[in-house]
């Protein structure tokens, strides 16, 4: 069985335990009562874009947004590793 | 250059730019340069609504109950956007049609003002419930200071390109002279108003709708023209894939990931990017003051307002490189606009009047033959 819980580090200073078989990486932030950045919540507005500092994500569905470099799109993301984000 | 509706020349359009290379030619869609586009138009095309479908008729009484600052705020917006959709219906098609060199882009471009007709199809819809003549209506929107401002600034970015566009296809470059006027054409020149345009029509989709969005939605919060802001949803949906159109086009010439003279040409004119995005932003918060100018509605005045557009302008100027103009507004000052800005995949209860997916694909065609199991003839 392969790691799925993996630890995230927010804007440095918010560190959560993150499941990566339960939900997005969005999801996981609201559910620690972090304040997020959303509209769609599918991928294609770009709403959520995060700074990925360190780490890996792995994408649900396919973005549509376009992704800067370095920066990542939590609502259809999982961790893949650790991670640190600025969101 | 003049414009061929059919391209004769043999072009691999997998080596053409979005823009200004040859004109498109077969409209195949089997290899793409940019295979975003058709994903866009993949997108909006599964989001395919009719203003018919969802019914406004309650939306009367309610309009009748408002106060006559609170009519003037709905009336004003739904006037805004119907100028909005009324050049962006046509806009990309007369003044990126001609110019565009990738069969995916133009379909897009096509697919995209399409859904603007759309929008503007629903505002008709929407004032027909409500006034037995909505001419008064229409009629004020080029009369009406306040719009033409905002108008002119939106238009004349397209209306340059395509003027210079003209020039090109008749003339071609060098210099032209048009009612005792010079004019040089060249396709530096060409493509630098391509690239102002693009920034402008990515700051139309990215913040001038949303002040009008945030009234619809504080509406719908107190059960106030629900009808109307199921519309509203629908077309808040459809300008996100536009915007993440514009944003494309602007991040892949940033990058050099399409045509290397657009690069240049979006590092040289980087600051007039930026001045673009921030003239919206202004307008925008000017647009709020006149909305609130007679009172403020229940949970929803003219400084939450122009905070909020400061925190949108955050996330759209940071989604094409430019860092956050505002960054003491990083907390969005209106957290339930998110739910109405939600894309609905997920139904979570049909009867509630802020679920549109209720009313638009609502089909389930997955029938199994199972489901036929206990059927007798």
């Amino acid at each position: 069985m392969t790691q799925s819980v993996f630890k995230v580090i927010v804007n440095g200073e918010h560190e959560l335990a993150v499941d990566a078989s339960e939900g997005t990486l969005l999801e996981a932030l609201e559910a620690h009562k972090l304040e997020v950045n959303y509209h769609c919540k599918s991928g294609f507005c770009g709403a959520c874009r995060s700074t990925l500092k360190s780490g890996s994500v792995r994408y649900l569905t396919d973005p549509l947004a376009y992704i800067r470099k370095g920066d990542i799109l939590p609502c259809c993301c999982v961790p893949e590793s650790d991670l640190e984000i600025d969101h | 250059m003049s414009y061929s509706t059919f391209n004769q020349a043999q072009i691999n359009p997998l080596n053409e730019p979005m823009y200004f290379g040859n004109s498109v030619n077969v409209a195949r869609y089997d290899q793409q340069k940019h295979s975003i586009f058709e994903k866009l138009i993949e997108k909006q095309i599964s989001f395919f609504w009719r203003p018919e479908e969802v019914d406004v008729s309650r939306d009367r009484v309610d309009f009748n109950k408002l106060t006559t600052s609170e009519k003037h705020v709905f009336i004003s917006n739904l006037k805004y956007q119907t100028l909005l959709d009324s050049i962006q219906g046509r806009s990309p098609n007369i003044a990126l049609l001609p110019i565009v060199s990738l069969p995916e882009l133009e379909t897009w471009i096509e697919t995209w003002s399409f859904f603007e007709t759309i929008h503007s199809r629903s505002y008709t819809h929407i004032l027909r419930n409500l006034f037995s003549d909505p001419s008064e209506v229409f009629e004020d929107i080029v009369i009406n200071e306040q719009i033409k401002m905002r108008a002119n600034d939106i238009s004349q970015y397209y209306d340059n390109l395509i003027f210079y566009t003209q020039l090109w296809q008749t003339h071609g470059e060098g210099e032209v002279e048009v009612d005792g006027e010079i004019y040089n054409v060249t396709m530096r020149e060409l493509k630098k108003k391509l690239f102002l345009c693009i920034n402008s029509v990515n700051a139309l989709e990215a913040i001038r709708f949303y002040v009008s969005f945030a009234c619809t939605f504080a509406f719908a919060e107190r059960e106030l023209m629900e009808g109307n802001a199921k519309i509203i949803r629908l077309i808040a949906r459809d300008e996100n894939v536009h915007l993440t159109s514009t944003q494309h086009m602007i991040n892949l010439w940033q990058y050099g990931e399409d045509d290397p003279e657009m690069k240049e040409i979006a590092e040289e004119l980087r600051d007039d990017a930026y001045e673009i995005f921030m003239t919206a932003v202004k307008q925008e918060k000017q647009w709020a003051h006149y909305l609130f100018k007679d009172g403020s509605m229940i949970g929803l005045n003219e400084s939450m307002l122009c905070q909020y557009v400061e925190y949108i302008a955050n996330l759209r100027m940071q989604a094409i490189g430019f860092d956050a103009p505002f960054p003491e507004q990083r907390s969005n000052p209106l957290p339930w606009m998110n739910k109405y800005l939600v894309s609905d995949n997920v139904q979570v209860a049909p009867q509630e009047a802020e679920i549109s997916s209720y009313l638009v694909g609502q089909i389930d065609s997955s029938v199994d033959a199972s489901d036929l199991g206990d059927f007798d003839l």
